[in-house]
């Protein structure tokens, strides 16, 4: 069974002589697909680099060990250390409850997973503003307890969590799906207990899908803007993460600096799809 | 171990997949529960095993009641159609794993353990895969891994799930004569289910046809097979042919049912058909050869019944074909050697 669903294109080889389209064919798809990934990705990924190193790799190395810039590090480093490992543990949970159980309530609880990715990040933002604001829900409870949510490290990674969610659940779902509950049940008359069968049958079988959630949820934990930008009340060296200090400093017309964080999180990008395309070898080689 | 059933019933929804089983099985005995699917037959087995809990209805291991026990803890051997082996562990961690996770106190040490999963591999003649992973393993192979993994916890009851469904014919007749000796070898108490009646006659003791969520028949082989006792079970065991007809003072007459009230079925086994040239009696069925089938040392002939819009079924020993020397086409007459007969209990038959 492979390990992941949407990598079983992979698998499926077309007997090559059957398929074979005309040469000028080949080529004109090939050319087109080449100059539309030259242009949109190759190109813009190239201008960031030239644009960070454009005044000198004194000023990269500057900008990127600037007090701000490394607090903003810290604080995006912070954030997925602690959405990516609760997003993974929700993610389990779900599609555990979903996948191995009857119970009603559960194509509400597949839609409300989808949810985050359904609605903008920026509304996202705004719910947690109408719920944890001065004049929100929450609002006289919170300052009551001198509890700070809003425009503080919490409002981030709630925000964050709400909108990463959906990734390692989606990815579990039809994965669990697909391999049933019968080496579980094995498992049980063998005379494995529920959190036994879950470490010695259920995660090693869904490893690969699970890592393969976790990187996608972790890039994305990263790179979220939107729903961030509403709750963080960018304050400097306090509460902004990586994407929020690249705007203010292009706003400030610090176009190399702002290039260079650029840099550091294409970087992290270019890791996230390197280790993204091991994990679905990986899982390929074992499914 | 004996296993007693009372009153079990089981619901899916809307679907009633038992309705009041009661079923008792001796110590040591090999059962077959047999029935097309959606019988409840599975259902059954896993409610035996606890991987579902029954509406109603009590089930005992020996003097113990286990309704509410937990599968972990009702020491049954479980084998699954499609195997279920932990296909990211070796054949030796598969059968190793009902030992590996005990708890400390009743583990096993490693060097028993290792004794132990080796005498189950050279039982299921597979010592030499022991390093091997399930998806390194023919069919046949991995159902005797899972029968491996099943044993090494030493069941008190052995319960298995069309353990041959999803092999070829070859391997599944050769793996139900294995699992035959085995059981004569060892006793466990056995459950198994299955969908084809040459399996379940050819290996079980004692044979439960299932049908819509009851038992229909309880008995051996022999039993259900030659005193069937309802057309379900006739029809479900082996070929049949049914003749309309009615009953008059005991006596079955073929043709004719303008009397509603006596209307009547005769079945009969293809091999109780006797062909004719002459006519024996005066109502004997006249019939033309379809087709013949001459491969084997059994012929099959296909009937077609005439004045009527039935297809029937003999099988005749090949001497006995030749020595008829039937040609396709042609008018003959059967008699039934042997038959049984029930009344329709619905007239729309």
């Amino acid at each position: 069974m492979a390990g992941h669903i949407s990598l079983q294109y992979g698998s499926k080889q077309v007997d090559k002589k059957t398929a074979r389209e005309p040469l000028l064919v080949r080529i004109l798809l090939i050319t087109v697909a080449l100059a539309f990934l030259f242009l949109f990705l190759l190109l813009p990924l190239a201008a960031i680099f030239i644009k960070a190193f454009e005044q000198g790799i004194g000023l990269y190395i500057a900008s990127i060990t600037d007090p701000d810039a490394v607090s903003a590090i810290k604080l995006t480093l912070l954030v997925v250390v602690l959405t990516v490992p609760l997003n993974a543990l929700f993610g389990i949970t779900a599609a555990w409850a979903i996948t191995k159980f009857e119970f009603k309530g559960k194509s509400l609880l597949v839609t409300l997973i989808d949810l985050p990715f359904a609605i903008s990040p920026v509304i996202a933002g705004l719910v947690f503003v109408l719920l944890f604001s001065t004049h929100g829900l929450f609002g006289d409870f919170l300052f009551q307890h001198d509890i700070k949510i809003l425009f503080a490290v919490p409002g981030i990674v709630l925000a964050t969590l709400f909108v990463t969610f959906p990734f390692v659940a989606r990815e579990l779902i039809p994965l669990m799906q697909a391999q049933g509950s019968a080496e579980e049940e094995a498992s049980l008359t063998l005379g494995a207990n529920g959190w036994k069968t879950f470490w010695l049958v259920t995660l090693p079988n869904i490893k690969w899908g699970l890592l393969y959630g976790v990187i996608l949820c972790n890039a994305r934990a990263v790179g979220e803007f939107g729903a961030v930008s509403v709750v963080s009340g960018h304050i400097r060296g306090l509460t902004n993460t990586m994407p929020l200090h690249i705007e203010i400093l292009y706003n400030e017309y610090q176009f190399s600096a702002a290039f260079a964080v650029a840099s550091l999180m294409s970087i992290l990008a270019i890791v996230t799809l390197i280790l993204k395309n091991i994990v679905e070898w990986k899982s390929g080689q074992h499914g | 171990m004996s296993i007693q059933i009372k009153e079990v019933s089981k619901t899916f929804g809307s679907f009633q997949a038992l309705k009041n089983i009661n079923l008792d099985i001796q110590t040591g005995e090999l059962v077959a529960l047999l029935g097309p699917s959606g019988s409840g037959k599975t259902s059954l087995l896993r409610i035996i095993a606890g991987l579902e809990e029954a509406d109603n209805g009590v089930i005992l291991f020996g003097n113990e009641e286990m309704t509410h026990i937990r599968t972990t803890e009702r020491k049954v051997g479980f084998v699954f159609q499609h195997y279920a082996l932990f296909k990211h562990m070796t054949v030796f961690d598969n059968v190793a794993y009902g030992l590996k996770v005990r708890s400390k106190r009743e583990r096993p040490s490693k060097k028993d353990i290792k004794r132990k999963v080796t005498e189950l591999l050279s039982l299921v003649k597979l010592e030499s895969f022991a390093d091997r992973y399930p998806s390194q393993l023919s069919g046949g192979q991995r159902q005797r891994v899972a029968l491996a993994r099943a044993l090494a916890v030493e069941p008190k009851v052995l319960l298995l799930d069309e353990p041959f469904g999803a092999l070829d014919a070859k391997v599944r007749k050769e793996l139900r004569r294995w699992l035959r000796r085995l059981h004569d070898e060892f006793h466990i108490t056995s459950i198994f289910v299955t969908h084809d009646q040459e399996e379940a006659l050819d290996v079980a003791d004692r044979i439960v046809v299932m049908n819509e969520g009851r038992i229909e028949q309880i008995g051996s082989p022999e039993e259900v097979y030659e005193q069937p006792n309802s057309p379900f079970v006739y029809d479900f065991l082996g070929n049949v042919n049914v003749f309309h007809g009615r009953l008059e003072n005991g006596k079955w007459r073929n043709g004719d049912q303008s009397d509603a009230e006596q209307q009547a079925l005769a079945y009969v086994r293809p091999h109780d058909l006797v062909i004719e040239r002459e006519k024996p009696t005066e109502d004997a069925v006249q019939a033309r050869v379809m087709h013949v089938h001459a491969v084997g040392r059994t012929v099959h002939i296909e009937l077609k019944e005439e004045g009527a819009e039935r297809f029937l079924e003999a099988e005749l020993p090949k001497e006995q074909y030749r020595e008829l020397d039937l040609q396709t086409g042609e008018t003959v007459f059967i008699r039934p050697n042997q038959l049984k007969v029930f009344i329709p209990a619905d007239y729309s038959i």
